[in-house]
């Protein structure tokens, strides 16, 4: 074991961690450790863990762990294993793998990573190393999360990092919280006490969501109940006023910005007849015109203002739009650049920015190289477009499409095998009765986790792979932040446990890859931890950083998004193609798919308010974050469970005429499947839409009905034209659950 | 005393030259409700602190109290645990003597060993006025509870709940003291503070 003092193994050795999943934290904390066994857990002393990182230590000691390889004995789902060797395991994955390679080539493998290591060396990227120098597979794109985001903040300021540090929150006047939940879903370690902060002095704060969330109840001064799907709506509306009233800051608009003459036309109805006013959004949204007047003249007056959007609002039909609508709001008030303000589009801090392992080219990874099968074949086409973004890769929304369907269907290959590593599709993403069907379908999955969850259930061969606790690990900040984190190994590696970088090697050694890695495990952490300009410069000392467990940035604070392109426009042009903010997008325009337009627009979403399918499912569902659990992780721990129950939130004025009461057990269902589930009966969500918290794990019974209240059983799988996964678009009908 | 004093020095805005009428000391807890978010930190923090060597229960909880009619919502939430009160009622109601209140501290402690467990008694969880008493279920039903982290304060930290709250919603000191530092004398939402047990607990209420 390496960063612990290894004298006496009989005294509490207090050990530096931290980090958990993708929680939306990442926390530093310290684990008391005597005799091998992690006891407990001690906070740090201002970056503050939540009741999942304190849940964590019955995470890794869990009864259900997976401790072993594991072999399929049973039907495929049935969830029954047998425990095998790991050289038999690794055996018969690599014997597979060269099998479907040779017999059908790299586009019948399709790999799966996501986001369920917080580490930077053990994550999917040692596997995609592996395939990718076995010749290559078949990716998935997209962020689950926030594509929407990413996508807009892309084309409207050339990058995604368009946010400011939270502690810039007390400079604000107003701060409108489009969506955002950081009580529950944390949105980067100690983001709530910067809200409260600023409450504290005195900045009022608004919350813009269907529900009133623990955020909302405790920081916001007002609450605007809104339907799902519709932000973009109210916020043109919020533009129209703002214009109507002479309130755009032209000089900022003039120097910083490009379009804005076109999405004006566009609001007043120049281009389509229809004026954007707040009578018209409140048709749309259900949120009184007069509310959005006023809330639209506060943001152009009470400057800084901030309006922080959430991805959530992205995870909807078009919501590429909601953030790109934000962006143009911000840029319209002027609140770009300065402190107190928000850039309004993909809130994520130019500072300890951690790039996904689907980018090739980040750093702080384990170098991947590239994917042979994607440089097969023709390579044109826009950058922006679904479909050439598709063309080697699948789509998030469209993994088990893929698999049915294949290569006749438009997808990349007719998938065979299936390898699956950080991640746990079936539950998480959207329509998993289809992914059941999908699944089943295949020749052999590998499941590579540290629980038998929804998907690995379906796995012909399942590998064990160790927690963090039990390796070494470099972590950067959730999405952005001013620190680095350093969690040492706590513990001894449990059962049979292998981290990923050590499986992929050893697989690697199976299917002849020779040269997998010059380095050990050891010597490729400390290259990762300074392959990064940010890390070279606020990390010396790795011995002394691999102690203390952390490392501040060393960077001015607050940091400020575009700062110096405010500044100094002539030399620090916009990362776009004109150099400024693009509420007009040329490319988008050379683009040509009218659900991508060059400006800002509300595009009636699918299964929204006014769908003609609301008659046969006439409520929204949204699934949010939920406090305790990380994704799908968590939802086996009885302590964490028990804390509060998982239900559907439904309003009065929809569960009475339906029959329903509080705590009693109701059906969910639309064409997609059904589940049941509790019903929390409240007034904290706006009539016509009812609210899952996501991650909660699938267990069907013997009709396919899941009664483990697995949200994405409701889910469309269908994707938002620039890639955004839409799991708060759904119509579903609740009824009470007879017998 | 040391214990006490260096554990003081530990905590946030505790004034360095700190004078207190020892015989008359009692910790207690001060509870935020304009700053608990509800998100049950507390509970975990606690639960893993305490269960290094025997699974405890979990000794907090945290409430929820949702008023009004859409679209006028209002929700509080509150941490609560055992309140170590003046008068503790659970100790009163107690047959085999096995709760006692410290001297130095006004800690209500429980000695598991004289505990005679839920199904022969639980007299103290019905005596308490928030049925904070817990039995543990994998130590025959004996009754556990919060001992305001006893082992920490004599090395001194604060407890593991208020030094893992992550909005500082909690704070703890000795009753007089608390109530100078926060200014408050009471009030809030859900605990009825003018029990007769009087409870060792200030509140802060939303604003």
């Amino acid at each position: 074991m390496s960063g612990i003092v290894q004298q006496d193994q009989t005294k509490v050795q207090v050990v530096a961690s931290g980090g958990c999943h993708d929680c939306g934290g990442r926390c530093p904390y310290f684990i008391h450790v005597k005799n091998g066994k992690a006891l407990r857990i001690e906070p740090h002393e201002d970056l503050k863990a939540c009741a999942r990182g304190y849940g964590y230590i019955r995470r890794v000691y869990a009864a259900d762990r997976l401790l072993f390889p594991m072999k399929r004995v049973g039907e495929r789902g049935e969830g029954s294993f047998e425990r095998i060797s790991w050289d038999e395991a690794l055996d018969r994955v690599a014997t597979e793998l060269r099998k479907a390679l040779e017999t059908f080539g790299p586009s019948c493998v399709l790999c799966q990573g996501s986001s369920g290591s917080p580490g930077r060396l053990n994550n999917p990227a040692p596997i995609y190393r592996l395939f990718n120098k076995l010749g290559g597979c078949v990716y998935r794109w997209g962020s689950a999360s926030a594509e929407g985001a990413y996508f807009a903040a892309k084309v409207t300021f050339g990058t995604h990092a368009a946010g400011h540090t939270k502690d810039d929150w007390i400079h604000s006047k107003l701060l409108i919280l489009w969506g955002l939940n950081p009580t529950e879903n944390i949105w980067g370690t100690n983001t709530s006490l910067h809200l409260l902060r600023a409450k504290e002095k005195g900045v009022r704060i608004v919350t813009i969501d269907p529900r009133l969330t623990n955020t909302g109840a405790l920081l916001a001064d007002q609450w605007i109940p809104i339907l799902p799907g519709t932000d973009t709506a109210m916020m043109l509306a919020m533009a129209y006023v703002i214009i109507k009233n002479g309130l755009e800051d032209r000089g900022f608009l003039d120097v910083y910005t490009v379009g804005f003459d076109v999405f004006k036309a566009y609001l007043l109805g120049e281009e389509d007849g229809v004026e954007k006013t707040p009578a018209w959004a409140e048709s749309l949204t259900a949120v009184p015109a007069k509310t959005i007047e006023e809330l639209a003249l506060a943001y152009a007056t009470e400057k800084p203002a901030a309006l922080i959007p959430s991805f959530a609002c992205g995870r909807t039909a078009y919501g590429e739009q909601f953030h790109r609508a934000g962006a143009a709001l911000a840029a319209i008030t002027g609140n770009i650049g300065i402190a107190g303000g928000s850039p309004g589009c993909c809130d994520i801090p130019p500072v300890g920015v951690s790039p996904g392992p689907n980018m090739p080219s980040s750093p702080s990874l384990i170098p991947i190289g590239e994917n042979p099968f994607e440089k097969k074949g023709p390579q044109e086409g826009h950058p922006l477009s679904f479909e050439s973004r598709s063309r080697f890769k699948v789509h998030n929304t469209k993994l088990w499409d893929s698999i049915l369907l294949g290569k006749k269907g438009g997808y990349p290959g007719d998938i065979r095998f299936f390898y699956v590593v950080c991640a746990n599709p079936l539950n998480q993403l959207p329509n998993t009765n289809k992914g059941v069907k999908a699944l089943r379908s295949l020749d052999f999955i590998v499941v590579q986790d540290q629980f038998i969850n929804a998907t690995a259930r379906f796995a012909d061969i399942l590998l064990p792979v160790t927690t963090h606790w039990e390796r070494d690990d470099y972590m950067r900040p959730w999405l952005g932040g001013d620190y680095h984190l350093f969690g040492n190994q706590a513990i001894a590696p449990l059962g049979e446990a292998k981290s990923d970088f050590e499986i992929a090697w050893e697989l690697a050694k199976r299917v002849g890859i020779a040269d997998y890695s010059e380095r050990t495990e050891r010597e490729w952490l400390e290259e990762i931890v300074f392959s990064s300009e940010d890390s070279r410069r606020d990390i010396g000392d790795y011995d002394a950083f691999r102690t203390a467990g952390m490392a501040r940035a060393k960077v001015k604070r607050p940091v400020i998004a575009f700062e110096d392109q405010i500044r100094d426009p002539k030399r620090f042009p916009f990362p776009t193609p004109s150099g400024k903010i693009e509420i007009f997008s040329q490319a988008l325009a050379d683009l040509g798919d009218s659900r991508l337009p060059p400006i800002p627009k509300y595009m009636e979403p699918w299964e929204g308010p006014r769908d003609p399918l609301r008659k046969r499912y006439p409520l929204q569902l949204i699934t949010f974050h939920f406090k305790t659990r990380a994704h799908s992780n968590f939802d086996n721990i009885e302590w964490l469970k028990e804390l509060e129950p998982h239900t559907i939130w439904i309003n009065p004025r929809d569960a009475t005429p339906r029959g329903i009461e509080e705590g009693e057990r109701v059906r969910v269902f639309n064409e997609r499947g059904e589940l049941w589930i509790s019903a929390k009966v409240t007034e904290r969500i706006i009539p016509g839409v009812v609210a899952i918290g996501q991650g909660a794990w699938y267990r069907p019974n013997e009709k396919g009905i899941d009664r483990g209240g697995c949200a994405n059983i409701l889910t469309r799988d269908e994707a938002g034209p620039g890639g955004s996964t839409p799991t708060n678009t759904a119509l579903v009908e609740v009824a009470r659950c007879e017998g | 005393m040391a214990w006490w004093r260096s554990a003081a020095r530990s905590v946030r805005r505790m004034p360095r030259s700190l004078k207190f009428e020892l015989r008359a000391m009692q910790l207690a807890f001060l509870i935020d409700q304009s700053r608990c978010s509800g998100c049950f930190t507390c509970v975990v923090a606690c639960r893993q602190w305490h269960s290094s060597e025997l699974e405890v229960t979990a000794w907090r909880r945290v409430e929820a109290i949702e008023e009004g009619t859409f679209p006028n919502v209002g929700v509080t939430f509150f941490s609560l645990s055992c309140l170590h009160c003046r008068k503790p009622s659970c100790l009163s109601a107690c047959p085999a003597g096995a709760i006692s209140k410290r001297d130095e501290d006004g800690l209500v402690l429980v000695n598991p060993q004289r505990c005679v467990g839920e199904k022969q008694c639980g007299l103290c969880r019905e005596a308490c006025p928030f049925h904070l008493p817990q039995f543990n279920p994998r130590h025959d039903f004996r009754m556990e509870k919060c001992d305001f982290c006893a082992e920490r304060l004599d090395q001194g930290r604060g407890p593991i709940c208020v030094e893992a709250c992550p909005m500082e919603a909690l704070d703890w000191g000795p009753f007089d003291v608390l109530m100078k530092r926060h200014g408050v004398t009471g009030g809030g939402k859900g605990i009825p503070l003018s029990k007769e047990s009087e409870p060792s607990v200030l509140m802060k209420g939303k604003r």
